[in-house]
């Protein structure tokens, strides 16, 4: 329920394994094989980067919270794992995704304020129709069975920061990792709690050599073997092997690792998690965003789905 | 059992084609007749068509504009809230949602049938005279009631609009909490609660520490409400039944001068001294102006003896079901619920640990159990069974003669 994640709909109806989500996608392709390749499509990772992007350039212009916007990408996730993106047009999905969750987030705006600024935005992509975005939240909110109630990993994170003495900077990036672990599929597999000790483990690997989450994508196998020692030591302290070791700059990333050997905690889900959001920031270099908006604008142009 | 999901057919094809839903209200189920109009639609029996065991209430959202065509405009903030709350919730003292269908521009929200609500038992024991609502069904009421609150609380849900209407009884004796159309989670501090709508509460049931401005909103609200209608079960009237002030043409919220002054005659003014954060209400100056009634010189509480008068009241006429057997700690459970100050009144989970409920009879998970007589059924009234065209709205045509009571509600 809204309280307990794990009574709440996002873990009985949204938390999928890697093959689950694998075989959901795969089937919408092959619902029409030829429509898939008339409109080749970037890597997932890179239409999540720059549905990213436009829902923020939006959020900016209504002035929405980082929290709302985090609802807004979820619930986009959500749908695009059971709606072929090629039949939709992904500039009203977004727009509509950021209209609901404001609702939700109890923070809402006006469909008409809504639609004129995504008429801004997108001149070219969106109708200024306020009925198409209506009719869009049917979809959506069908796609999603009304289950529109998400958690985030931002409370974790929040509730945790005392238990290992957080500086402020360390909290400013692990707060960060989360805001960019929308971009991957890790909201549909992971709880939220897994998802914020994750970032935590980052962001204490990370700040030592402080260096930036962008620029540490060089590096990323250098950070994946540090984030990957202390879990190591967590669960080899798990299994008896205890020992205390480490101390001055390791001592917070030590203190995790006792924590998290001392708890029921999935340690093998934090290294996966892990695992995806140094892949995620590798592959975020070859990103390349006109090539992106350019794919995504052809289908929505040649099937007319801007109408 | 289901009917075959359709493929979807949101834009196929070479342009927009329109969304559908997938499923169909009028394929899915039986409408067997009316229930109930109020300002969010209106409310239909249903059975299932194929083979979905009971009854359906089915929930019908009244679109924007009834009459002309029909166009997407949004969906309210509230609906919104009714959907996604429902959607997750599950308790045997809320009510259950079955599913919500989308379709034709409507919402449809179907829930578990219950046969009866506590308006409708409350006025039963009015006809032909008054006579007790048993002991041992009040207290059965009550613990369900509470046990339902304290659900919503813990998951950080406010009702908001708890009132007899709005508790609905299976007639298996299951109580169940129902409209969820004013509720809301209270752990989104985006802004105040205050500033998303002003008024909340049919103002019978309406908290002090509101009607005295109040902007911060918490579970106490609720919990003064269910004092309400425990007083209600016992006398069968409202205990506090004031006239609404209505808006100004300003839109200022007037202070709400009568209901308040209703609460003072039998509870007395508040003090100081038993609640702390009173001089700091917005509306605190408006208490100077309220005269302390004519019956009740001393200013102190009048509660207690309008509680033992109620309980005593029916047993000259109905000896045997009087309502004399609740005792003492009947009392102390009203007076911990219709608690001035919102930080000191019971909170459910305490409630739900009072003596009240483990002293006397044991409590029933049936609130009906050990009655002869059997309350009448819901009335369902059969002019209006088509649930796909939106007749003319704001025609009450069946159930109680709810009409007496506020309705008022303000949203958005």
């Amino acid at each position: 329920m809204a309280a307990n994640y794990w009574e709440s709909t996002q873990r009985r109806h949204w938390q999928f394994s890697k093959s689950q989500l694998d075989e959901l996608r795969k089937k919408l392709e092959d619902e029409d094989p030829n429509l898939v390749q008339m409109y080749p499509l970037p890597p997932l990772r890179h239409l999540s980067i720059y549905f990213n992007l436009q829902i923020s350039r939006l959020g900016k212009r209504l002035g929405v919270r980082q929290q709302a916007m985090a609802t807004a990408q979820l619930y986009i996730r959500r749908f695009y794992s059971k709606v072929e993106i090629r039949r939709t047009n992904p500039y009203l999905v977004i727009a509509t995704a950021v209209y609901l969750a404001c609702k939700m987030e109890e923070c809402p705006h006006h469909i008409r304020l809504v639609v004129s600024e995504g008429r801004t935005l997108w001149p070219d992509f969106f109708s200024s129709d306020t009925s198409k975005l209506g009719e869009c939240e049917f979809f959506l909110i069908s796609e999603m069975s009304s289950q529109m109630i998400v958690h985030h990993p931002y409370r974790s994170l929040t509730s945790l920061q005392g238990t290992f003495s957080l500086a402020q900077e360390e909290s400013a990036l692990a707060w960060s990792i989360i805001n960019d672990h929308y971009m991957t599929d890790l909201p549909l597999l992971y709880a939220p709690h897994i998802i914020a000790l994750m970032a935590i483990l980052l962001a204490l690997v990370l700040r030592p050599n402080q260096t930036g989450v962008q620029s540490a994508s060089n590096s990323a196998g250098s950070i994946a073997s540090a984030a990957h020692a202390a879990l190591s030591s967590a669960s080899q302290s798990k299994a008896g092997a205890s020992e205390k070791q480490g101390g001055g700059a390791r001592s917070k990333v030590q203190k995790l690792a006792n924590w998290l050997a001392e708890s029921n905690i999935d340690i093998e889900a934090i290294v996966d998690c892990t695992q995806e959001i140094i892949s995620f920031y590798e592959l975020h270099e070859q990103y390349n965003e006109k090539l992106t908006r350019e794919q995504i604008n052809r289908f929505v142009k040649a099937r007319g789905l801007d109408k | 059992m289901f009917p075959p999901r359709r493929p979807p057919s949101f834009r196929l094809g070479i342009g927009p084609v329109g969304y559908q839903s997938k499923v169909r209200v009028i394929d899915r189920y039986k409408v067997i007749g009316f229930i109930s109009s109020g300002t969010y639609g209106r409310v239909y029996k249903a059975v299932g068509r194929h083979g979905q065991t009971g009854e359906f209430a089915i929930k019908k959202f009244k679109p924007d504009k009834e009459g002309e065509q029909i166009q997407y405009t949004g969906i309210s903030q509230s609906a919104v809230r009714e959907m996604a709350l429902c959607s997750e919730l599950s308790h045997m003292n809320v009510i259950r949602l079955v599913e919500i269908i989308l379709e034709d521009k409507c919402i449809f929200m179907v829930f578990e049938y219950a046969e009866h609500d506590l308006l409708q038992i409350i006025h039963h024991h009015t006809q032909p005279t008054r006579h007790p609502i048993p002991p041992g069904t009040v207290k059965s009421i009550m613990f369900q009631l509470l046990n339902g609150c304290q659900y919503l609380h813990a998951n950080w849900v406010l009702h908001r609009d708890l009132k007899p209407a709005n508790i609905m009884v299976t007639s298996g004796g299951e109580v169940k909490i129902g409209d969820l159309g004013l509720a809301r989670l209270f752990n989104k501090p985006l802004h105040s609660l205050f500033s998303g709508d002003k008024v909340v509460v049919t103002i019978w049931y309406r908290a002090p520490e509101l009607l005295l401005g109040s902007r911060h909103y918490t579970p106490a609200i609720d919990m003064w409400a269910v004092g309400c209608i425990f007083a209600e079960l016992l006398s069968l009237r409202p205990i506090f039944k004031g006239e609404e002030a209505k808006m100004d043409s300003k839109k200022t919220v007037p202070f709400q001068r009568n209901q308040m002054q209703k609460i003072v005659e039998i509870m007395g003014l508040p003090r100081k001294d038993q609640w702390p954060h009173l001089v700091n209400m917005p509306e605190y100056n408006q208490l100077q102006t309220l005269s302390t009634s004519s019956h009740n010189k001393s200013g102190g509480s009048n509660l207690e003896k309008w509680y033992y008068s109620t309980i005593n009241s029916h047993s000259a006429t109905s000896v045997p079901s009087s309502n004399a057997s609740l005792g003492s700690e009947g009392y102390k459970l009203l007076s911990g619920l219709l608690e001035y100050d919102p930080e000191r009144r019971l909170t459910a989970q305490a409630a739900l640990q009072h003596p009240f409920f483990s002293t006397g009879d044991k409590v029933s998970a049936n609130c009906f159990e050990g009655m002869k007589m059997e309350y009448p059924h819901r009335r369902v009234s059969q002019d209006d069974n088509d649930i796909r065209t939106s007749s003319l709205p704001g025609t009450k045509r069946s159930g109680l003669p709810d009409d007496s009571r506020p309705v008022k509600r303000m949203k958005e």
